[in-house]
């Protein structure tokens, strides 16, 4: 290649060498996407975490110098009322996971193993809620599950089944509902990739010794899925503890977990310096759940693999 | 179901009880599968039959057909201009974020080298992070800005980042930018380099190569980013709704101050016209692209 002397990086790969002395044309075509990333992404996280250390003030967002008094008062507050949201937060997040691993775990089995000549409505179908904005979705639930004049409250009270209505919305119920229905595409696509790099001869094997399909399911499929089963739970995990529209739209204020808390007291209480340090204390805590968790299952992926 | 059909044949007749317990097993899974099926559309449809339902509430059976929570979402100036809004600024944001992610992801796969892996990652970086404390971020960011300006003494007029649309372009673009990037840079992965060598040595420019081989070839690749990029700014809640200057709205922030208050299926019909506009730019994708070029 006699051009790559005009152009040093023309040469691909062995571009790397000669790059490093010159000015590289091809740099142009990063530069304005790293810019961007480090002007509107990196720097806001890093001014952030210098946020949740301002002095708070009531007359402003937030006065100057520096306290370590934001993160103090949201942990050894004597009530518990802080720590209790983030318990709330978390469990909220392993059941909504649990939940969206056993439904979603014969979905994609279904998907990667059928020569239906239906798969690929069936694959839209299964990302169509993906698709679909998060506040129309959650307006389908309003309507259904809504406490007076839903769907359900109504049509069994037309029956006679029940007298008053029963309470499906503005609770836990409500927004785990909406939570596990929003979040299912992000597990069941994972598991649907690691099932479909199973053999089925495998399946095939273990049936033709005897072992039931239950049983093969437990112990052939689920184990060499566990990759796909490990990146749906974390995606599933991280996307719920950081949601904010689902469960203010379907839990109200009754059903407090840590975003609502921040976004209440960033945008109403106009706490902006202990809204950050809330920000960071269910960011640490999550990435510390991940983390514990990751450790554990690879080390059982590692153990059959 | 089609794919049973091949085991069963061959599979050895087990006892009586067996068989049964296993076509039990069967339908109860299938059952599962079915069940999950409906609930994942079940709002979707919901809100499509309760726009089109005459009365205040959906009811069962409903209460007839009409076309007047549509015409009540046409006169609603507040819904008509958020949604034009919404069309805007997810068409820039598509623009901006298509234009950078063909660059980087041409820069990532041709020429990045041993920094290839550590540059994926970072311009992934808006996906892998929580959007709401992304919104976060840039609310602080803009608002520091714009007091640092001040006391340097550019007065850029209060909000210049925080009550404008640049401020909520910038967010769409980074949240849409890693999808454009990962549809593109996986139909580069799949890229002859041979085609554009031949171009090469038989007189073309570069940049002729690069306009009449390397674009035609990685087209359904940017379409299919764009248009994921387009749905997905389209959709964008938490960005937009900590973003939100004084009087604009984008059309899911329309919508949910709206369905908080207000239980008219007025929000329905503006609903099922978001849920069409996906639906136009899906058909779009499968029509040019095929569905199965869009990657997660």
């Amino acid at each position: 290649m006699t051009n790559s002397v005009e152009v040093p990086a023309a040469g691909g790969a062995s571009a790397s060498g000669p790059a490093r002395k010159g000015w590289n044309p091809t740099l142009f075509l990063v530069f304005p996407t790293v810019g961007l990333l480090a002007a509107f992404l990196v720097f806001p996280y890093l001014n952030m975490v210098v946020m949740s250390f301002r002095n708070p003030s009531t007359s402003q967002v937030f006065a100057p110098g520096f306290t370590l008094g934001n993160y103090l008062d949201a942990l050894l507050d004597t009530d518990l009322y802080y720590l209790e949201i983030l318990l709330d937060t978390m469990v909220l997040g392993a059941a909504t996971t649990a939940i969206c691993l056993v439904l979603g775990f014969p979905v994609a089995y279904h998907l990667a193993r059928t020569s239906s000549r239906f798969k690929s409505v069936l694959y839209a179908f299964v990302l169509s809620p993906l698709l679909v904005g998060v506040v129309v979705r959650c307006y389908g639930w309003i309507i259904i599950l809504g406490n007076n004049d839903g769907l359900i409250n109504t049509t069994l009270m037309d029956l006679g089944i029940i007298e008053s209505p029963l309470a499906l919305m503005y609770n836990t119920f409500g927004v785990s509902v909406g939570l596990v229905h929003i979040f299912l595409p992000f597990m069941i696509l994972p598991l649907l990739g690691a099932i479909q790099s199973i053999d089925p001869a495998l399946e095939e094997a273990a049936q033709s010794l005897g072992a039931s399909r239950f049983r093969t399911m437990l112990r052939v499929v689920f184990p060499l899925s566990l990759p796909g089963v490990q990146a749906g739970t974390v995606l599933v995990f991280v996307l719920t503890i950081s949601s904010y529209v689902i469960p203010i739209l379907l839990g109200g204020f009754s059903v407090m977990i840590m975003p609502t808390l921040v976004v209440q007291q960033l945008m109403d209480a106009m706490l902006w310096p202990f809204g950050a340090a809330l920000a960071f204390i269910l960011s640490i805590a999550g990435a510390l759940v991940v983390y514990v968790y990751f450790r554990l299952t690879s080390r059982a992926i590692r153990g059959i693999a | 179901m089609t794919d049973e059909a091949p085991r069963e044949a061959h599979g050895t007749a087990p006892a009586g009880g067996g068989r049964l317990r296993r076509r039990a097993g069967r339908v109860g899974y299938l059952g599962i599968v079915v069940l999950v099926y409906v609930y994942l559309l079940t709002p979707l449809v919901i809100v499509v039959l309760a726009s089109v339902n005459a009365g205040e509430f959906l009811t069962f059976p409903p209460e007839g057909f009409s076309l007047r929570w549509y015409v009540s979402f046409f006169e609603s100036e507040a819904f008509m201009g958020s949604l034009f809004f919404s069309l805007r600024l997810a068409f820039f944001a598509t623009i901006v974020s298509t234009a950078l992610g063909v660059a980087v992801a041409l820069y990532v796969v041709r020429f990045a080298g041993r920094w290839r892996e550590r540059l994926r990652l970072f311009i992934l970086l808006p996906l892998l992070l929580p959007e709401i404390l992304t919104a976060i971020a840039l609310l602080f960011f803009y608002y520091n800005a714009e007091a640092f300006f001040r006391a340097m003494g550019f007065d850029l007029g209060s909000g210049v980042f925080r009550n404008s649309v640049l401020g909520l372009l910038i967010g769409h673009v980074l949240i849409t930018l890693p999808f454009v990037f990962l549809g593109i840079s996986a139909s580069l992965y799949n890229f002859d380099r041979s085609l554009e060598e031949a171009a090469r040595s038989l007189g073309a420019s570069r940049l002729t190569t690069f306009r009449r081989v390397t674009l035609p070839i990685i087209k359904p690749g940017i379409i299919a980013g764009a248009l994921l990029a387009f749905i997905i700014s389209f959709d964008l809640f938490n960005i937009s709704l900590l973003l939100k200057g004084i009087g604009i709205a984008t059309l899911p922030i329309q919508l949910f101050d709206y369905v908080r208050w207000e239980f008219d299926p007025t929000a329905a019909a503006v609903a099922t016209v978001s849920i069409v506009i996906t639906v136009i730019a899906i058909l779009i994708t499968e029509k040019l692209v095929g569905l199965r070029s869009l990657r997660f």
